[in-house]
């Protein structure tokens, strides 16, 4: 194939995704104990790209540190976005790092690995001309809608009405180098750069072809579907854990006692602890190094790293960020629950609650569905949390 | 110290091969950088200044060959010139040689050399060695045979390759210097691809399969590997797999090595504990160096390893054990160890001269030593009784930051699997287990870089601490003076007023660690109050369970945790306030001039 070069796109925050990237950039979220970057590199690598630039800005040093130098084998040059003026604008600091086609994807969503090698495919038939990844949605409305006429891409439509698409651009492309010209020649609305202003602009001058895939193609948008993306991933075992039994995934060095159990699908991740009694899974990952108690029930929620569930405790439809500590007897009951994020409401989500990093939850307190926790917050024992707890509040009874 | 390279079987990749190694090398020293290479004849460029500037060199006066030796060279003998780089050659042109290490008996060498009429061009010691070869050749020794006879006649430390003639082969030797032999797979032009160097990274690229060559051991490098005694007869070697990745060498995006390796301090703990701790059973396991009660336990490290050591001291102290830190460079005047005495070795490297001297000195005298390295197979590991390696990776910058917390790691592990009760591990390796996630919240979340700002064009620094505190004090000031060219100066804290205080102005910020509240921070506290006292700006470093905060100008905070965890995460904050103020300063941060990375000569 001609295209050796692929750049992923893992600068922006995700702000929608709060608190959970307070201090990480969306792409280093994770999917099933791996962040969604390392699935999307998964993708590239399996596609034969030979060298891989990611373009970082929000949280940089948690992608540098993560993936480092290379990775399986393949070289990575990072270059940075200094401000987030949208996708093209990220694009475009890749110029220099770049010569000859390219593949552009998003670093942020978890995607199907063939469909990386069918858009390069389909652009080394097409004598050169844009191509796009399309895939079919039932929430179309919620991305960029997409029609075709004969493979070609005839109207592009971000956030359209509901029902009026059936295709979405899923994110994927293969470019020749110029598209870094039209980048530049694109008027910037706002002060921003859009990668989709472009090529709406190419589709006027000349033909983007489209390509359309199937498989895995999980995002998350809001907090909660950080559960619904590690399920997908789970059910499909994209985990890098050892399997131990069918749907269960036990990292290096993790300790489950011989008298909790562990229900499919379950990761746990290297040098996790699990206590006597507890019950683990399904759909759960437990992030490395982490510690449950004894008589702990966790199911349908994922942990990050290096947190801690007290003994007694219960963690249904959660998302728990980094360093959480919940003592003895916590309570996460479980969805549905009707949350607001900003202005908007979300109705009956099965969502027990979100705790960002370092969220540290006295013994014995609980919370009702649909709790928002900020980074650093303090919920005292005994507390009943309800609704939205900002960042380093302290809560008490 | 300095690095050598060698490589065989390359091809017409063996140029580049070289010089991406001597790049690998560079934390080995980098004031002058050289290479041979064997074509039709024998090609060397060599040149003060570093890799780049040989790379510079190189591309005016192009050289090929296709078996070659280099050398990063780090000033012992002589000051680095172009005359004083290696490879140095004899009088023919047909002899070139590296070396890592220090030749004891050059002067008298040397000196029977030139009234042979041997003439020399350099101030080095390591220029008698092709000469001896020529020597050896002219009396019609074979290049094997004039190598051997060379070696032979040296006294002290080194690991030397060499070129000899047109034979094709590499030739080299080692006593007391590291030296490891890679196995690579080989090309289309050759079956078989030798590596030599000091250090495994300057290969990894190439190849996993190592072999480590011992004290008084020759090795020849030509389409096949032989090594060989002193008496000539063939050694079997094990061939060892390296487990990590040269990929872990590269800066990533970083702006320095140390940055990059400060960052990755959480994944280094996580590394350093995993499969050593049981938190459901409340136990740590170090295999063989688990299960010993010693009477009584001496350190010996050098620089930001002493630092550990004296961390370590307080640690087996308040567990009833008798213990002292000692510079390795000065425990030969120490009382000896005795009965069940445990002598523990803190080397990064695991090839620090004085540090391994010490170990010695404690094994003649009959102690059990301990290794506490980064690095499996190096002299010091595979010297001492038992090894406790820290796991960090490979640590680049010179200026030691993850290595330095994955020690503090490892000590708490073993003095929690030798001297601590079952009640105190139960207490600690949850709080041990939290560590990376409290480091990563400094990480996220320090204002290291604003203090740094506001403080980097102080005429000095002081940094002031207690019990598990005041080790970090004088890391703290160690890790600025390294990186930064500043003064500074880490002080126990009640030690302030007996002297040290008449330093303070208002010109010299002074940054205390401080936490808790028990009576240890209390003091500290009053000691803070001291020196405000005196006008001087105070950064406190602290968890805020104590009234710090309200007598310091400024605040670096950590989380809470026991008092010897808090020690890694004040020390996280001093580091990257050293490595802002550097920055601002526009210091060359992972090699800072005058330093290197492991110090090999005594």
């Amino acid at each position: 194939m001609n295209v050796r070069t692929a750049v992923v796109l893992a600068a922006g925050e995700g702000t929608r995704l709060r608190p959970l990237t307070k201090n990480r950039p969306k792409p280093m979220l994770t999917a099933g104990n791996r962040p969604i970057l390392e699935h999307v590199l998964d993708a590239l690598v399996d596609a034969g790209i030979e060298k891989l630039v990611v373009v970082v800005g929000y949280r940089r040093t948690r992608v540098q540190e993560y993936f480092g130098p290379e990775y399986r084998n393949v070289p990575i040059e990072y270059v940075l976005q200094g401000k987030q003026l949208g996708s093209g604008h990220a694009l475009l600091q890749a110029r220099d790092a770049t010569a000859g086609p390219l593949v552009v994807v998003n670093g942020d969503r978890v995607i199907e690995p063939g469909s990386v090698t069918q858009v390069m495919e389909a652009f080394d038939a097409g004598g050169g001309s844009p191509v796009m990844a399309v895939i079919e949605r039932d929430d179309a409305h919620e991305y960029g809608g997409v029609r075709l006429s004969g493979g070609e891409i005839t109207d592009l439509v971000e956030k359209p009405q509901p029902g009026a698409f059936r295709l979405i651009n899923a994110g994927i492309y293969v470019f020749e180098h110029d598209i870094f010209d039209a980048i530049e020649e694109t008027p910037r609305e706002a002060g921003e750069l859009a990668l989709t202003d472009t090529i709406e602009r190419l589709m006027e001058r000349n033909s983007v072809s489209s390509v359309q895939t199937g498989g895995i193609w999980a995002d998350a948008t809001y907090p909660w579907d950080l559960l619904e993306v590690t399920s997908t991933v789970l059910a499909d075992g994209r985990v890098k854990e050892a399997p131990r039994a069918d749907g269960v995934w036990v990292g290096e060095s993790a300790t489950v006692h011989q008298d909790a159990t562990l229900r499919p699908p379950v990761a746990v991740g290297a040098d996790c602890v699990v206590g006597p009694g507890s019950v683990v899974g399904p759909d759960v990952a437990l992030g490395e190094n982490m510690t449950v108690g004894a008589n702990v029930t966790v199911e349908r929620s994922v942990v990050d790293s290096d947190s801690r569930i007290g003994h007694g405790s219960t963690v249904v439809d959660a998302v728990l960020g980094q360093s959480v500590h919940l003592r003895a007897d916590a309570s996460i009951p479980g969805g549905p629950a009707d949350v607001r994020v900003d202005n908007e409401v979300f109705e009956e989500q099965p969502l027990g609650a979100v705790l960002g990093d370092r969220v540290e939850v006295g013994g014995g307190a609980s919370f009702d569905p649909g709790a928002l926790v900020g980074s650093g917050a303090t919920i005292g024992g005994g507390c009943y949390v309800a609704g939205h707890v900002p960042g380093d509040a302290e809560v008490v009874r | 110290m300095c690095g050598i390279i060698g490589c065989v079987g390359r091809g017409e990749r063996t140029l580049d091969t070289l010089v991406d190694g001597l790049e690998r090398l560079e934390y080995r020293g980098y004031d002058s950088a050289g290479i041979t290479l064997l074509g039709d004849d024998l090609g060397v460029r060599k040149t003060a200044g570093k890799i780049a500037d040989l790379e510079t060199l190189l591309d005016e006066r192009p050289v090929d060959g296709h078996i070659g030796i280099g050398h990063t060279r780090w000033s012992t003998h002589g000051p680095p010139t172009d005359a004083n780089a290696h490879p140095h050659q004899d009088c023919t042109g047909d002899v070139a040689v590296v070396h890592n290490g220090i030749i004891e008996n050059y002067q008298s060498l040397r000196d029977d050399l030139s009234a042979e009429g041997h003439t020399f061009t350099s101030d080095t010691d390591t220029e008698v060695v092709p000469h001896l070869i020529e020597r050896g050749l002219e009396m019609g020794d074979s290049p094997e045979a004039a190598f051997r006879n060379a070696i032979a006649q040296l006294d002290g430390s080194y690991a030397i390759a060499a070129i000899v003639g047109n034979e094709e082969a590499v030739f080299a030797a080692r006593n007391d210097s590291p030296l490891v032999i890679g196995i690579g797979d080989g090309t289309a032009s050759s079956d078989r691809e030798y590596f030599l160097a000091s250090d495994v990274p300057a290969f990894r690229e190439y190849t996993d399969k190592v072999i480590y060559v011992e004290d008084g051991e020759f090795a020849r490098l030509d389409s096949e590997l032989a090594v060989t005694d002193s008496d000539d007869q063939p050694v079997d070697k094990e061939v060892h797999s390296i487990e990590w990745d040269a990929e872990e060498t590269g800066k990533s995006g970083y702006d320095h090595y140390m940055l990059k390796e400060i960052h990755e301090q959480p994944r280094a703990l996580r590394q350093c504990l995993s499969g050593r701790v049981d938190e459901l059973a409340g136990t740590v396991n170090l295999d063989g160096l688990s299960d010993r009660s010693p009477s009584s336990v001496q350190f010996v490290a050098m620089g930001t390893s002493y630092h550990a050591a004296l961390y370590g001291t307080h640690l087996f102290q308040q567990a009833g054990i008798p213990a002292q830190a000692f510079h390795a460079s000065e425990y030969a005047t120490a009382t000896p160890p005795t009965g069940d005495a445990l002598v523990i070795g803190i080397t990064q490297s695991g090839e620090t001269a004085d540090t391994l001297s010490a170990l010695r000195e404690a094994r003649s005298r009959g102690a059990e030593t301990i290794a506490v390295t980064n690095t499996v197979g190096s002299t010091a590991d595979r010297e001492c009784d038992e090894t406790l390696l820290i796991r960090s990776g490979p640590e680049i910058g010179v200026a030691a930051s993850k290595t330095f917390t994955g020690q503090l790691a490892a000590l708490n592990l073993l003095a929690l699997a030798t001297v601590e009760s079952a009640r105190t591990r139960r207490g600690v390796v949850p709080e041990l287990r939290e560590l990376p996630g409290r480091v990563q919240s400094i990480l996220d979340d320090s204002n290291a870089a604003e203090i740094a700002e506001e403080y980097h064009d102080s005429e000095s620094f002081f940094f002031i601490g207690r019990r598990y505190q005041y080790p970090v004090a004088l890391e703290g000031a160690l890790k600025l003076k390294e990186i930064s060219y500043e003064h500074a100066e880490g002080f126990s804290a009640g030690d302030l007023k007996h002297g040290p205080l008449a330093l303070v102005d208002e010109d010299t910020p002074v940054f205390a660690m401080v936490t808790g509240d028990d009576e240890v921070a209390r003091k500290t506290v009053g000691n803070i109050k001291e020196v405000e006292a005196r006008d001087a700006p105070v950064v406190a470093v602290t968890d805020g369970r104590s009234d710090a905060a309200l007598y310091a100008d400024h605040v670096l905070e950590v989380p809470e945790t026991i008092p010897r965890a808090a020690a890694v995460l004040t020390n996280v904050q001093l580091q990257l306030v050293a490595y802002h103020v550097a920055n601002l300063l526009g210091r060359p941060i992972d090699k800072p001039r005058n330093l290197a990375k492991s110090v090999t000569v005594e």
